[in-house]
């Protein structure tokens, strides 16, 4: 008896040591996310405007977003607008400029450095205002625009081409998303090249047959990032074009959550917004790696998936 | 076996490496928390001479002056009680805003914080703030001042300073361009004739107002001045947007914008104000600006010499407000209100304390202090006194957007900048900006 219990204690004990292992993360975990998240999904049923208790109010909150409030259905639709034409034009261009890049030149690395660096500051405040400044009515843009005789407008505060001009910036955060790339055509067997060439396979047909296939898991992979990253664009919105302005033309659903929950003090209607954010964003997820299935080709599976 | 073993050990010294490295990393955060708080009693402790030691948290917004003028007023506290220290807590009005009501929820506010006009009403409703109506200011605060501020008849906040809001203009840039000086209590309808007039003088770019449009405090000046009242009142619960005075501002703003006396819509949106070059008058655009005591001084200061300030236009009722609008209070929770109380009335009584903080907080609101101080004072605040001095004369209460309505502030905004662009009828607007209003109106009763 004595015996058994104490092996079940010693079984026990080895159950735990791996716990305690690796409890420093799992402390964190529990503590900083998980009950957060937990206590926000809570915090969607209520009206809690952190001064006094919150107030049980099921649905309301869910009911409100979709039934009568017209700011979520804005900030949803530019919100939508952004990731549209963001993620497909840095993925362009990204691979635009990683293709150049992978080329052997002499300095080759100089140039890679120097590319890269605008994405490391790029999300800053510093860089935020210093595109205020650059396409405000009076900015360099404008300036050079002048020479060909044209009169811009003021880029950020016109409603028409606030947006627009965002979109620009992210487009001009690409390096990481070129790095990627980069490393993924690294990866490409020069064998198939140079066979392909044997073959009197022209550039564009090599670009298209083996770059591309090859290269497919690397975009799946930029794709989501990117996809999951526009959702949650915050600072040039609320920087650039202050809090989503001009007519709210640039309100994005994070500045919308945020000035929500931290200036008008709804933290259940925030948190509320929180969720469907992150519905939205698995949603897309989920029918992404669907969508994988007939366009990414994984060499491990020997071209299985054509 | 002899392998494995090594193996073995090697994994097992590097998990525990590892453990002790990131056990390390945790421990920091934890322990700097506790520690913090805790050095008080360590303090206490080690002096224990000077009578009942505390350490009193101190909160509160602005520039970089006045975070620098109080840290050295504190200093000046703590030679003159060396049983107090202080833990003090700045940051800009965006950031104290964000973080007032997690300390609230959390139920850590410091002892002593700054307070605004436009949400103290909000925080004594929750029970924020401390009763000091005990404190005698008898003397040192003007009568009619203290009884304007106190909230149901009694004082949560110690007013700190006289603030009020003007009108500033570019006097050399008008004079330059012959134009007539704007007139101290001029009327609406003579502000928005002076603008047609100054506009003709003006070349293509440049303007003699800017588009109020989108501001709603502008248009809560003109109902008041028009004896309509304000906008929100009694704690929130009462919305009253004057239709007739609503579409007869904004058509009037819609005609002047059309005959390009006001900017056009996104030159307007980009201006930033206090911004040295998105400034709408220190970038030499415009020659007149909407300005407080406090913003007026950052204005000289961007074009020294250059201001000039003249009140806002009048109605029958007055124009502009004089109130005071900063105030240091106590918390609630505060384990040392005693000491925290004693403190705050030191705050605007001592001269010493006086001269450090200076007009950082706008013009002292202990007129011996203001005395004290008056030779001393640079460019910048004699034109936050004048601009004090000019809307005294025919000065409305100041009337701020009511609890819970920085959302109604907001859609204000965005809606107006709809009919600045011309996508949206004034009675459009009208009708979905009071709707919100009295929607939010009828959730606090």
């Amino acid at each position: 008896m004595t015996a058994r219990s104490a092996r079940r204690r010693a079984k026990k004990r080895i159950d735990w040591s791996g716990y305690v292992f690796i409890s420093p993360w799992l402390v964190g975990f529990l503590l900083l996310t998980l009950w957060p998240i937990g206590q926000s999904f809570y915090l969607s049923f209520t009206d809690y405007s952190l001064l006094s208790e919150p107030v049980w109010v099921g649905l309301d909150n869910y009911a409100r977003m979709f039934g009568s409030d017209p700011t979520f259905r804005k900030s949803l639709s530019v919100t939508f607008a952004f990731v549209l034409f963001s993620v497909p034009l840095k993925l362009l261009f990204s691979l635009l400029v990683a293709m150049l890049l992978s080329r052997n030149l002499r300095g080759m690395n100089a140039y890679r450095t120097a590319i890269y660096f605008p994405s490391l500051i790029g999300g800053s405040i510093a860089v935020a205002a210093l595109w205020r400044n650059m396409f405000g009515k009076d900015g360099y843009v404008n300036h050079v625009l002048a020479w060909f005789g044209i009169e811009g407008t003021g880029w950020i505060s016109n409603p028409d081409t606030a947006l627009g001009t965002l979109i620009l910036l992210n487009t001009w955060q690409f390096g990481s998303t070129m790095v990627i790339f980069l490393a993924g055509l690294k990866q490409i067997p020069q064998e198939l090249y140079e066979s392909a060439s044997v073959d009197g396979a022209n550039p564009v047909r090599k670009f298209f047959h083996i770059t591309l296939p090859m290269l497919s898991p690397v975009m799946f992979f930029n794709l989501i990032l990117g996809i999951i990253g526009s959702f949650q664009m915050f600072t040039a919105s609320f920087v650039i074009t202050p809090r989503g302005g001009p007519m709210q033309s640039t309100y994005v659903y994070a500045v919308f959550l945020y000035e929500k929950a931290f200036k008008h003090y709804q933290m259940g209607y925030a948190s509320a917004l929180a969720w469907i954010l992150l519905v939205i964003v698995a949603v897309l997820t989920v029918l992404n790696f669907l969508a994988s299935r007939y366009w990414v080709f994984y060499e491990t599976d020997g071209g299985k998936s054509k | 076996m002899k392998l494995r073993r090594g193996t073995k050990e090697a994994a097992a010294l590097l998990m525990a490496l590892s453990l002790a490295l990131t056990a390390c990393g945790g421990g920091d955060n934890k322990e700097n928390a506790p520690s913090g708080s805790a050095s008080p009693g360590g303090d206490g402790a080690s002096s224990p001479a000077a009578g009942e030691a505390v350490e009193l948290g101190v909160t509160w917004w602005g520039p970089d002056a006045r975070h620098e003028a109080t840290k050295a007023a504190l200093d000046i506290y703590t030679k003159q009680n060396p049983n107090v220290k202080f833990k003090p807590e700045f940051m800009a009005w965006d950031a104290f805003w964000q973080k007032l009501p997690t300390l609230v929820a959390s139920k850590s506010v410091p002892d002593v914080l700054q307070m605004d006009a436009a949400y103290i009403q909000d925080y004594v409703s929750r029970g924020v703030m401390e009763d000091l109506s005990d404190i005698d200011l008898t003397g040192i605060v003007p009568d009619n001042i203290l009884e304007n501020v106190k909230i149901d008849g009694k004082l949560y906040g110690i007013p700190l300073s006289h603030n009020a809001q003007g009108l500033a203009y570019n006097k050399p840039d008008l004079e330059a361009a012959g134009i007539e000086l704007p007139k101290q209590g001029w009327t609406w309808e003579e502000y928005f004739q002076w603008a047609r007039d100054a506009k003709k003088k003006l070349p293509e770019d440049k303007y003699p107002i800017g588009d109020p449009a989108n501001a709603w405090d502008w248009f809560q000046w003109y109902q008041a001045s028009q004896g309509k009242g304000a906008i929100m009142s009694d704690g929130g619960k009462t919305f009253n947007l004057d239709k007739d005075l609503f579409v007869k501002f904004h058509d009037e703003l819609n005609a002047l914008r059309q005959e390009k006396v006001l900017p056009p819509p996104d030159t307007s949106l980009a201006f930033l104000e206090n911004d040295p070059q998105a400034d709408p008058m220190a970038s030499g655009k415009v020659m007149t600006r909407g300005a407080t005591v406090g913003s007026v001084a950052a204005l000289e200061q961007l074009m020294p010499g250059k201001v000039a300030v003249v009140n806002v236009p009048n109605g029958p009722s007055g124009g502009g407000w004089a109130q005071s609008t900063i105030f240091l209070g106590v918390s609630a929770t505060s384990k040392h209100k005693e000491e925290a109380k004693k403190f705050v009335k030191w705050f605007i009584t001592d001269s010493e304390g006086g001269k450090a903080l200076g007009l950082t907080r706008g013009i002292p609101i202990n007129e011996a202090i203001y005395k004290e101080l008056e030779p001393t004072l640079e460019a910048k605040d004699k034109i936050s006194k004048a601009l004090a001095d000019v809307a005294a004369e025919k000065a409305m209460p100041f009337y701020s957007a009511g609890p819970g309505f920085t959302e109604w502030v907001d859609f204000y905004k965005t809606t107006m900048e709809a009919v600045m662009f011309g996508q949206k009828s004034v009675e459009d607007a009208y009708d979905e900006i009071n709707k919100l209003g009295q929607d939010i109106a009828a959730k606090q009763k």
